[in-house]
């Protein structure tokens, strides 16, 4: 559904992207791993539509993103939860969750997000920058789901969460793709990455250096440590 | 005493409608990062559309309705053709506005002269308050001023283009991400600062002079509020206003207008050494 071919991107003079190229079929997790600055952030905006490409294109179900105004490209069932979670500190909850609507949200709108995040129904009123970490998070996805996207496409949603969370968030990642939503998930925590990706690309200096599934992966320790510089 | 009460009352009706003008300039700068040096002049061509209105029809009333919808539309028109050419180069801005302010104005002087021409109150009366008698024109254009605001701020909070503005103006990228068509909301937040500003020109065209330098009174009394207040402090650009205005006008009882000037130029001044912020920093957000 998601096809990303030789993307490239600079900002300013500095050329980011070199040909990144990568899928996200039906249904699937995709994993893209790589060490802090490769291009990864990068990559996601360049497919969102925030960082312009200078060549190469992303399409989704046969539409070229590239060539789409930024803001129309969640209305083709793409969310997006940034790095960092991208949670309005000075909007309340409520606005934050249903900012990308255009009408009030529906009675099963409301219903779809306070079934899964219960958490979040007593704290609509509350200003954003008041949640923890793992709510921000919450609130992020949720934000996404009340788009009803085809595809997620998640920027190191582990980062800065209370380990005891991770495990959550992995749960509810796996929740929304058993529901049939896309995930592209990019990645630091290898252990995050490896339970719930069935593929994984592997990102180095802006471009993709590797390209096989989790189970594989894992028998490759020393592809893992080349290019992430860790153990698997 | 009672001249006392009269110019603080003057100045605080003058101080509730620069609040409506500055919050527009406000916004368009929080938004935009658009420092508008065209702004003053937004407001007189408030003013001068509602005597053309008024020429034409004879009526007041219909210039104060449709006078704001056309500062709306030709605020439209502008960020589609000076503002967003410039976007994202903020230093240009300051040339590209100076450069309309002064296509204002000459468009102004050919088109309704140089002389400058008065309207009379729509409303006349007086009625008795604190001791003095005074215009009831003047109480209605203060009612008018505050009832924007509100207004202002009700739509910045109530509705979803208000939010999409606080939105875009705290993270502009991840509110595209969600959908939210920035460029739209770009294009409403000027067309809404120019409204604010005519609206401000049509209430206060029977109370001051229509001429085409107005703007140029207009525009650093516009700017002591925003950095009074605190830029991006909207509430606190307004309280800035009112009590910039109402010194003024307290300070101009007992000496003269310039004195006056000078003693909100010195409070601005004190206000930037000591709180480079606005005094109202951190009060309210
Ligand atoms: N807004 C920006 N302007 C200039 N350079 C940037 C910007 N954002 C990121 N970069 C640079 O681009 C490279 C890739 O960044 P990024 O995509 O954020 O990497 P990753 O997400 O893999 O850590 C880094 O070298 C980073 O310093
Ligand atoms: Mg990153």
């Amino acid at each position: 559904m998601l096809e990303v071919h030789d993307l490239h991107a600079s900002y300013g003079k500095v050329e980011v992207l070199r040909g990144v190229s990568l899928e996200v079929g039906d249904g699937e997790i995709v994993g893209l791993l790589g060490r802090n600055g490769v291009g990864k952030t990068t990559t996601l905006k360049a497919i969102m539509g925030l960082v312009r490409a200078s060549a190469g294109r992303a399409t989704f179900d046969g539409v070229d993103l590239t060539g789409l105004a930024a803001h129309k490209v969640p209305a083709q069932g793409i969310g997006y939860v940034p790095q960092g979670r991208g949670i309005f500190p000075n909007l309340t909850v409520e606005e934050n969750l249903f900012l990308g609507l255009r009408q009030d949200p529906s009675p099963p709108q409301r219903a779809l997000v306070f079934d899964r995040f219960p958490q979040l129904k007593d704290r609509m009123d509350q200003k954003g920058g008041t949640l923890s970490g793992g709510e921000q998070q919450q609130l992020a996805i949720a934000r996404c789901l009340v788009m009803q996207p085809k595809l997620i496409i998640l920027d190191e949603p582990t980062e800065g969460i209370m380990p005891i969370l991770i495990k959550e968030i992995r749960s509810e990642i796996r929740k929304i793709n058993k529901a049939g939503v896309s995930i592209l998930l990019v990645e630091q925590n290898l252990v995050t990455a490896f339970k719930i990706c069935s593929s994984i690309y592997l990102m180095e200096k802006g471009a993709i250096v590797h390209r096989s599934s989790a189970a594989d992966l894992k028998t490759q320790p020393d592809v893992v440590h080349r290019y992430l510089g860790m153990a698997a | 005493m009672d001249i006392v009460v009269a110019l603080a009352f003057n100045g605080l009706v003058w101080g509730l409608i620069i609040a409506l003008i500055a919050l527009g300039l406000s916004i368009i700068f929080g938004l935009l990062d658009i420092i508008n040096l065209a702004h003053g002049d937004f407001f007189m061509v408030g003013t001068v559309l509602t005597w053309f209105v008024l020429e034409a029809t004879g009526n007041y009333w219909i210039a104060f309705l449709i006078v704001p919808l056309m500062g709306f539309l030709m605020g439209a028109l502008v960020e589609r053709a000076v503002i967003q050419p410039i976007r994202g180069t903020a230093a240009l801005s300051i040339v590209a506005t100076f450069g309309l302010s002064i296509i204002i104005q000459e468009v102004v002087r050919a088109g309704f002269g140089a002389a400058p021409k008065r309207i009379l109150p729509p409303i006349e009366g007086t009625i008795p308050l604190f001791g003095i008698e005074y215009d009831i024109y003047r109480i209605f254009a203060a009612a008018v001023s505050i009832v924007a605001i509100f207004g202002f701020f009700a739509f910045l909070h109530r509705t979803k283009l208000g939010t999409w503005m606080r939105a875009v103006r705290f993270d502009r990228d991840i509110a595209l991400a969600m959908g939210v068509p920035a460029r739209t909301v770009y294009m409403v937040t000027f067309a809404l600062g120019f409204a604010m500003a005519a609206l401000g020109g049509a209430v206060a065209a029977p109370i001051t002079t229509v001429d085409f330098q107005t703007g140029v009174d207009v525009l650093p009394f516009c700017f002591m509020a925003v950095i009074i207040g605190g830029l991006g402090n909207l509430p606190g650009t307004v309280a800035a206003a009112v009590l910039l205005a109402v010194t003024e006008g307290i300070v101009t009882s007992f000496t003269d207008p310039t004195v006056a000037r000078i003693v909100s130029l010195c409070l601005m001044s004190a206000v930037l050494i000591a709180r480079p912020h606005g005094i109202f920093a951190g009060a309210t957000r």
